[in-house]
């Protein structure tokens, strides 16, 4: 199912993105900084007359998806996503919350060590 | 001439008895004389009466056989007048047919193609009409028609020339299209490359919606051609993305209606020239509206605009070209018609019934509806188009993956953390480490609460594929748990599945 879908946007769909987000290539400055793995969470349900991109994002992201996921899904670039995703989030519509700091991660370096040992037994 | 026709057999009987008078005359007075002379004088007075009354007979025999020649000549003479009229009168009733019927229709038979020979033998002559005029007026039709396919063949070649340069164009622009919708895929994540993306994007469909234009005006169908049914909104969106001011288009109420396959490329361009002449003849500041609602015939779709009016006399003069655009327009005038776009609109209106009418709007512009009709409308489950319909809750698994990600894992560090480090490197080692994910994930965090409630939907999902459930199962722990893991593990995970595959 999501093969065809995915060809019909490729293929059929007569409209481009830029009509999608309106022209704008980039989320608005003073809102959060989405990242690819920001994730995000509906806090509304779509309302009638929405743009079909916005009510699909309010209905996937009641489950808390992160930016890279809902493009996938959508099939959409992640630079439009967001775009979409700063409008419902200036509107209170859905919530992002922000991953986790970096410093709290264990060392890369430390993590592929550990997987070598791992592999090694 | 009736008259003269009749006059003469008329008049013969009374004229024979009449030149019978003289030589009565001539006898009586010669009797008389032969009385009254002396008797020496009789014998030759008789004589003389005699012969006299014999010139006379002979003479009025001689004047009513020539009066009758005469008559009969008189006679002949008006037949061949009246017959020579009559011919006269045919002949110029035939030349004003010819003139006034033959060659109009003649010609009209052979714009639809018919050919000259078809035409000349269809052409029908009344009876009786001498046979050297009617080949000469054959000859006359036959060089008329021979000009006018001459004409006819040098502009369809014209056109011909300018549809085959449009399509070319077309087929460009597609390709064209397409590379800069994987290329708009490809750096999605990077907004500067693909903001110039998006503004090379509108260019090509410019350049794209004006070789349709042409290619319609050279009495062809526009670019590319649906097999499947499109729902009207993604056809709305999709006129306007064909214009230069699509940001000023206001999209409202959509009916939930799909356009049939056949027809969604007529209506796009038919919409998109309706909307750039809306935008083009409006104030830069103002907004234009696009509405569609299902009516009784189909489907109505209103541009409105908030430009300057059309008087009564321009709008006139605009159907007129909607009208005309089914005559064909001389391509000699492409360049000089400012409203281009009408033509067009016309030409798509009448080859695909829709109905076009412009009216003064209630903001002081033009208010154009284009009304569908309703066998080119049929229903569609999904009124938003292919992407509402993608999204119903997590799709199961997207077959395959777009060009973010890859990307993603190039470029992906100054963006997002550094947890996209080890994702890089890790990426030869990631069933493993997927599964490790399943231990990593009690750790504890923020359990959002809407999670619990919409986790139990997933397993269906997952239980459709035997291998996802693995990592599904992993998946979810890992959203209870911490949410990069999550977000850095799901992507990679159909990673793997596709390579799986």
């Amino acid at each position: 199912m999501s093969g065809a879908e995915e060809e019909g946007w490729d293929e059929g769909a007569p409209e481009r993105l830029y009509v999608v987000t309106g022209g704008r290539s980039r989320a608005g400055t003073e809102s959060v900084r989405l990242d690819l793995v920001t994730l995000i969470v509906s806090r509304d349900v779509p309302q009638p007359g929405m743009p079909p991109e916005q009510t699909a994002l309010l209905r996937m992201c009641h489950y808390p998806l992160s930016v890279a996921e809902i493009s996938a899904y959508l099939v959409l670039p992640v630079s439009t996503v967001a775009v979409l995703l700063t409008d419902l989030l200036a509107d209170g519509r859905m919530e992002a919350r922000a991953p986790i700091p970096a410093a709290a991660l264990p060392d890369a370096e430390l993590l592929k060590a550990v997987m070598h040992g791992l592999q090694n037994l | 001439m009736v008259r003269a026709g009749s006059s003469p057999g008329g008049r013969q009987p009374g004229s024979v008895s009449l030149w019978l008078i003289p030589p009565a005359v001539t006898a009586l007075c010669a009797v008389l004389a032969v009385i009254g002379v002396p008797d020496g004088a009789r014998a030759p007075a008789a004589w003389c009466g005699a012969v006299a009354t014999l010139a006379v007979g002979l003479a009025s025999a001689e004047v009513v056989r020539r009066g009758r020649v005469i008559a009969t000549l008189r006679q002949r003479h008006a037949g061949q007048e009246a017959a020579l009229r009559q011919r006269l009168v045919e002949q110029e009733t035939e030349t004003v047919r010819l003139a006034d019927d033959l060659l109009p229709a003649a010609v009209e038979r052979l714009q639809r193609g018919a050919t000259v020979e078809e035409v000349l033998a269809a052409v029908g002559y009344q009876p009786g009409i001498d046979p050297q005029f009617r080949t000469a007026h054959q000859a006359v039709l036959r060089s008329v028609m021979e000009a006018v396919r001459a004409e006819e063949d040098l502009r369809d070649s014209a056109q011909r020339a300018f549809v085959n340069i449009a399509r070319r164009v077309q087929a460009i622009v597609h390709q064209q299209g397409q590379d800069l919708r994987e290329m708009e895929d490809r750096h999605g994540n990077t907004p500067e490359v693909f903001g110039d993306l998006l503004h090379l994007d509108h260019g090509t469909a410019l350049i794209g919606r004006l070789a349709d234009s042409i290619a319609v005006l050279g009495g062809s169908r526009p670019g590319r051609q649906w097999q499947q049914n499109v729902p009207l909104f993604n056809v709305a969106r999709g006129a306007m993305s064909r214009i230069l001011d699509y940001q000023r288009v206001d999209l409202h109420s959509v009916a939930e209606v799909a356009i049939v396959g056949p027809a969604v490329e007529p209506l796009i361009h038919a919409l998109a020239e309706l909307l750039d002449n809306a935008t083009r003849y409006s104030p830069p500041q103002t907004r234009v509206h696009l509405t569609a609602v299902e009516v009784q015939s189909g489907v109505a779709l209103e541009i409105e605009d908030a430009g300057v009016g059309l008087t009564e006399e321009a709008r006139r003069r605009a159907e007129r070209v909607l009208a005309q655009a089914s005559a064909g327009i001389d391509l000699n005038d492409l360049g000089e018609t400012p409203r281009l776009g009408l033509a067009v609109v016309g030409r798509l209106s009448q080859a695909h019934d829709f109905q076009v009418s412009l009216r003064p709007s209630a903001y002081g512009g033009v208010r154009s509806v284009l009304i569908v009709p309703q066998d080119l409308i049929t229903a569609t489950p999904t009124p938003g188009g292919t992407v509402a319909k993608g999204a119903t809750l997590p799709p199961a698994k997207p077959r395959k993956r777009p060009a973010p990600m890859p990307l993603a894992r190039q470029n992906g560090s100054p963006l997002s953390m550094d947890a996209s480090g080890p994702v890089t490197r890790g990426s030869n080692g990631l069933p493993q480490r997927r599964r490790r994910n399943s231990g990593v994930a009690p750790v504890p965090g923020t359990a959002p609460s809407p999670t619990a409630s919409v986790a139990p939907p997933r397993p269906p999902a997952a239980a459709e594929q035997v291998k996802p459930g693995l990592w599904l199962a992993a998946f979810q722990s890992g959203v209870n748990g911490e949410k990069p893991i999550t977000g850095a593990t799901r992507p990679h995970t159909e990673e793997a599945l596709d390579r799986d595959e």
